[in-house]
């Protein structure tokens, strides 16, 4: 019952020594700043990402850039008013062939993560053979996946789920070890089903890592659909983009960049808030 | 005795067998028994074999010489009735306290409404009757482990198998959670098998202090605790508790141990 009275005289015997004057009332209004009382933190992100384009629009005008070498955000915005059919038509193919990349790659990653998992057998043999087809750059695969699937939507799709797959065998295998051995414990003593212990700890407990592993394969995702479109496609935003360098459009190409930018991260922060949505526990409980 | 005995440990030994293929004996013929409602307390350096002792009985590894009796039947690791409370609580983060009670039953899939009011009751024994519903990172880590502790005694085991259950707590805390669990022991007279390096904490919560020596690990003394219950602080530092420090102290063999 002392005790706090105990800790109370330890704190402030330091702040009542002469030479340091109240201590504590300083530290308060410091950590209000005026910034952090007036902007949220997506405020604070639209701010900077306002400087950086202003920053690129007045290198453009006090250089005089070339218009065959940059252009300004100025330019490329106006690019995307007068076409916005036309950048919406090939977003809308890309996120397709990103999505459905991006949902197969991560079923499977999710499946791979847990069988190499839970069959060592499995997981002695094949864990180094995959790790060693990772190094392959999925890039260098999508001239074969054209070769299997054709010119189409699935050839793309296919890129992009070769490169989602690996965040996610990662993160799920890292997710399903990092279950305390007491949980497993715990299990044991109380008789669990091999089932009861998958279910009711250790996938629960991996998702806050499958949730990174997405975070990470998402925007790969969109990254993999766009180069399958450099290589074999009439259509989708990496076409665009080749489009504008053969007719040396920089206008068209940075609107490009900014839409796929735009879509990766919006992608992004849906996952993002996906995983705070459904793990509230997450941040607290690890 | 032996019939009555919850949990009989007869001659149990433990070998492992190093990498560079010697043998290295952890355990050597441990002899005791606990009887319903006894606290027992085990003892020992680090390192000593006590966990190793901890972990045969509940099942979680295969002792290589003599055997652990269950109420006088050689019964299947798989068919005791056990329960552990280790020394971090791992509470189900996505859980709130009540559903952590019952896990243990979820998993026997027995979960009834008694048991419901089982697990509510344990935490009202616990001090923490109004933190039911809420999530164990809301809570210090002293309570945490109030709440493991209810888990483990949920599936009314008949013996509780603690395993350094406030090692990881500040002295503080541990000296309240000391104090807890005597209550909570004290109000459901659970057959308590407590393994500790604190020679004052085994003392303090123990009918029964059991010793175990070093390299191998073997129980060099089983020694009685006559102080009263339930005990208060005063016990701490009477004479008598200082004697069985005393006692404890020199089979251990811990020269220039101060606490």
């Amino acid at each position: 019952m002392k005790q706090p009275t105990v800790i109370e005289d330890l704190e402030v015997t330091p702040v009542a020594k002469p030479g340091s004057p109240s201590v504590a009332p300083h530290h308060k209004p410091r950590r209000l700043s005026a910034s952090s009382i007036l902007l949220s933190p997506a405020a604070k992100a639209v701010t900077g990402l306002a400087l950086m384009l202003a920053i690129w629009e007045s290198i453009v005008r006090i250089f005089d850039m070339p218009r065959y070498l940059l252009v300004g955000p100025l330019e490329a915005f106006a690019e995307l008013a007068e076409r916005p059919m036309f950048y919406l038509e090939h977003s809308w193919i890309t996120i397709q062939e990103a999505l459905a990349g991006f949902a197969l790659g991560a079923a499977l990653g999710i499946i791979c993560g847990a069988i190499l998992f839970y069959i060592p057998f499995i997981r002695h043999f094949l864990y180094p053979t995959l790790i060693a087809i990772d190094t392959i750059p999925k890039v260098a695969l999508a001239p074969l996946f054209i070769v299997w699937f054709g010119f189409g939507f699935e050839s793309k799709a296919f890129v992009s789920m070769a490169i989602a797959f690996f965040p996610l065998v990662i993160n799920t295998f890292d997710g399903l070890s990092s279950v305390p051995s007491e949980l497993r414990e715990l299990a044991k003593i109380n008789k669990a089903s091999r089932f009861m212990q998958m279910t009711k700890i250790e996938f629960i407990y991996a998702l806050p890592n499958l949730f990174t592993g997405m975070k990470i394969s998402i925007s790969m995702a969109v990254g993999g659909a766009v180069v399958g479109e450099f290589i074999a496609g009439s259509s989708g935003l990496g076409h665009v983009v080749l489009l504008a360098n053969s007719q040396v459009n920089l206008a068209s190409m940075f609107a490009a960049f900014m839409v796929l930018a735009s879509i990766s991260l919006l992608l992004f922060l849906f996952i993002d808030r996906l995983g705070k949505k459904l793990l509230p526990w997450r941040d607290a409980g690890k | 005795m032996s019939s009555s005995a919850v949990i009989e440990v007869k001659d149990v030994g433990m070998t492992y067998k190093t990498r560079d293929g010697r043998s290295h004996t952890a355990l050597e013929g441990c002899n005791f028994d606990v009887a319903p409602g006894e606290f027992v307390s085990v003892v020992g350096q680090s390192g000593s074999g006590k966990s190793t002792l901890l972990r045969i009985i509940s099942g979680l590894i295969n002792n290589t010489s003599g055997e652990v009796l269950l109420k006088g039947k050689n019964v299947a690791h798989s068919l005791r009735e056990l329960a552990m409370v280790f020394q971090a609580p791992v509470l189900l983060p996505w859980r709130n306290n009540l559903d952590n009670v019952l896990l243990p039953m979820e998993f026997r899939k027995a979960v009834t409404p008694q048991v419901r009011a089982y697990a509510k009751e344990l935490l009202e024994i616990a001090g923490l009757g109004d933190q039911a519903t809420k999530y164990s990172y809301e809570l210090s880590g002293g309570m945490q482990q109030r709440v493991a502790i209810c888990r483990a005694l949920v599936s009314r085991p008949d013996i509780l198998l603690m395993d350094e259950p406030f090692g990881a707590l500040d002295a503080m805390t541990r000296d309240t959670m000391n104090f807890e669990l005597q209550r909570i022991w004290h109000e459901t007279r659970q057959s308590v098998l407590f393994v500790t390096h604190s020679i004052p904490e085994a003392i303090w919560l123990a009918d029964r202090v059991i010793v175990v020596g070093d390299r191998p690990g073997r129980i060099v003394a089983d020694i009685k605790i006559d102080i009263p219950r339930l005990r208060t602080r005063e016990h701490r530092f009477s004479e008598d508790f200082t004697a069985y420090e005393r006692q404890i102290e020199a089979l251990i063999g811990t020269p220039g141990a101060i606490s």
